[in-house]
């Protein structure tokens, strides 16, 4: 059984609908990403299972465990932690306090380990403990919006276009970081605009298309496949 | 082993200077009834400003901590003014002979079950939609105060409400010894406030007031925090409903109009949101100093600076010409004073937008404000060093 599994999701805002019914799985120690053009739905289907829109029909369930109907914070309590498109760092707070606000639903001591962690992975963060947010870098709001999600000690990862307004080798830092983060033992759903990056970590894809998924298969077969080459990876 | 204090002490405690600064100013104010300049009138006015102090920081918590903007706030000042009065009152039905000290504690309850009711329809409702209904809220409780004549008394309100009584003692009723009632309550509000903003409901409302979705998919019970906001400002207004009608003796639905609502948000707004000496100086500049203008020493004072009266009454001749029906006749010197006070809300306004143009955190804004409006913009593009750095070590 898979960790992560949505069935049929309809989702959508008002009259739009965004996501017309698809179904993908996550299982243990995966990276697997979802890719499309703007507007595809891809950041809709990531809000629906975090949550923050309550799916039309179908189904989401973790671990065996519906999570529809289940508010942001229940979807965080039982192990998925969703890191926003576009970061949301609260700028006004400390970098500290951002880390403890991703603990917020944490009283276990583990938290210290789990900071140390995250230091582990993004040494920068160290560094700027007592720093406002707001004055980071794109870079390291981004390494800090995944530390603060990782700090909800998730079972499983929704990373939403973490490459966006990145430097080239910014992005290939962060993605490396993902992988280390697979092995460290959370497996990652990760949504990008960035086929070619997110293709070459990944161990499965979807291509989402208007709502629906076009296609999927490995990684290394979509990274293939002629028709992800022309419309995601910039070839002729 | 990293060191536990560092993370499980959550309030970052700063310098010895920052916390020696706040027990040298109580102990400022303490004095201050001791110096035979301050004569009861004086104590009066500082009382009110006390009293919009409290008010200040309880909205602040509303407002300032949570974002959540509550034009209402009147409401819960009247909530617990109407509990004192209610249940002490001779002229209301009730008739429980509940002393002071039982009603303080009833009121913190009720303004938190109140507040309660107000959040709970407002909870889907964000920014302007929110203040639009706070407003009407605060109305209704006004409207209900003057129709529910068998128990509120109407527009004729409540009088000879009760003082309260000092066991071994008499009752408070001196200016002097109201004057330490709201400085000890003013004391505590503050502390209390400053102990929530560091603690995690602090940051919890904080990350609501950036970003509810975010601060939702960080685990955070958003209706929860701020239902909690809502109830900890509104419990906060009511006890100064409290002590304002025990104060006064006298209480009727003119004293909780929209107007008492727009004054506590003005006084957080002027003096800076978010921050505790903000709402002091803010309640004393636009309490404070229109009450004390109205004063026979300021008067004087006045009339010995000819040429200070002259140029701050430039403004109100230059209007006068402009209205020549005489809605802004210039007073006489000895009721200039009064003018101002009756003006106030010009002086309100204009400084309003004065501290808005040119400061728009406030005068005293807090750290987190002060970044929220001066801070520049994260650049988009990490500059080379950022994660090669941090990969390396």
């Amino acid at each position: 059984m898979a960790l992560l599994e949505v069935e049929g999701l309809v989702a959508g805002y008002g009259a739009i609908t965004a996501v017309k019914g698809i179904s993908l799985h996550l299982d243990e120690g995966e990276i697997v990403t979802l890719i499309g053009s703007n507007g595809a739905g891809k950041t809709t289907t990531l809000r629906a299972i975090s949550g923050l829109i309550r799916p039309r029909q179908g189904d989401i369930r973790f671990a065996g465990r519906s999570l529809v109907g289940l508010k942001p914070h229940e979807v965080v309590a039982v192990g998925v932690a969703h890191v926003p498109e576009g970061r949301g760092i609260f700028g006004t707070l400390t970098v500290k306090e951002n880390l403890l606000l991703g603990a917020h639903r944490r009283r276990d001591a583990g938290i210290l380990e789990d900071l140390e962690r995250v230091f582990a992975l993004f040494p920068r963060l160290r560094e700027r403990l007592g720093q406002v947010a707001g004055t980071l870098s794109g870079g390291e709001q981004q390494m800090l919006a995944i530390g603060r999600a990782l700090m909800a000690k998730p079972r499983v990862l929704l990373l939403d276009e973490p490459s966006m307004g990145l430097a080239p080798f910014l992005v290939d830092a962060i993605f490396q970081t993902i992988v280390e983060i697979r092995a460290a033992g959370t497996p990652i759903l990760l949504v990008e605009q960035n086929a070619a990056a997110a293709l070459e970590i990944a161990d499965r894809g979807y291509v989402l298309e208007s709502g629906t998924i076009v296609l999927s298969g490995t990684g290394a077969e979509l990274a293939r496949n002629d028709g992800v080459r022309r419309a995601y990876l910039g070839e002729l | 082993m990293p060191d536990l204090r560092l993370w499980l002490k959550v309030p970052p405690r700063r310098d010895v200077a920052r916390r020696l600064l706040p027990a040298a100013a109580v102990v400022l104010f303490a004095l201050v009834p001791a110096v035979p300049f301050f004569t009861d009138p004086w104590l009066r006015v500082f009382f009110l400003v006390g009293l919009y102090v409290v008010l200040g920081l309880g909205l602040n918590i509303v407002v300032g901590f949570a974002g959540l903007l509550d034009l209402g706030y009147v409401a819960f000042f009247a909530a617990g003014a109407y509990l004192m009065g209610i249940l002490t009152s001779p002229q209301s039905p009730v008739d429980l002979r509940l002393e002071f000290w039982v009603i303080l504690p009833l009121a913190l309850l009720l303004g938190a079950l109140v507040g309660l009711l107000l959040g709970l329809p407002v909870l889907p409702l964000r920014g302007d939609y929110l203040a639009i209904v706070t407003l009407g809220f605060g109305e209704i409780i006004r409207i209900l105060l003057v129709n529910l004549r068998d128990i509120t008394g109407g527009s004729q309100g409540l009088a000879a409400i009760e003082k309260p009584p000092v066991p071994g003692w008499q009752r408070i009723d001196e200016p002097w010894q109201w004057y330490y009632v709201i400085l000890v309550t003013a004391v505590a509000v503050a502390f209390l406030s400053a102990r929530l903003r560091d603690a995690r409901i602090g940051r919890a409302w904080e990350a609501i007031r950036e970003d509810e979705d975010v601060a939702a998919a960080m685990g955070i019970d958003t209706v929860k925090y701020k239902l909690l906001a809502f109830a900890t400002g509104a419990a906060v207004g009511s006890v100064g409903g409290v002590l304002f009608a025990s104060y006064i003796g006298f209480i009727n639905p003119t004293s909780f109009t929209l107007q008492v609502s727009i004054n506590v948000l003005a006084v957080v707004i002027i003096g800076g949101m978010g921050n505790t000496w903000g709402v002091v100086f803010g309640a004393f500049i636009l309490i404070g100093v229109p009450e004390l203008l109205q004063f026979r020493e300021t008067s004087d004072v006045l009339e010995r600076l000819g040429w200070l009266r002259t140029a701050l009454d430039a403004p109100f001749a230059a209007l006068d010409a402009l209205a020549p029906f005489g809605v802004w006749r210039v007073p006489e010197p000895e009721t200039w004073g009064r003018l101002v006070a009756d003006k106030r809300f010009i002086i309100y306004g204009a400084l309003l937008v004065a501290v808005m143009v040119a400061r728009p955190g406030g005068l005293f804004p807090s750290r987190r404000r002060k970044l929220e409006f001066e801070a520049p913009p994260p650049s988009e593009v990490a500059e080379p060093s950022a994660l090669a750095a941090g990969g390396s070590q």
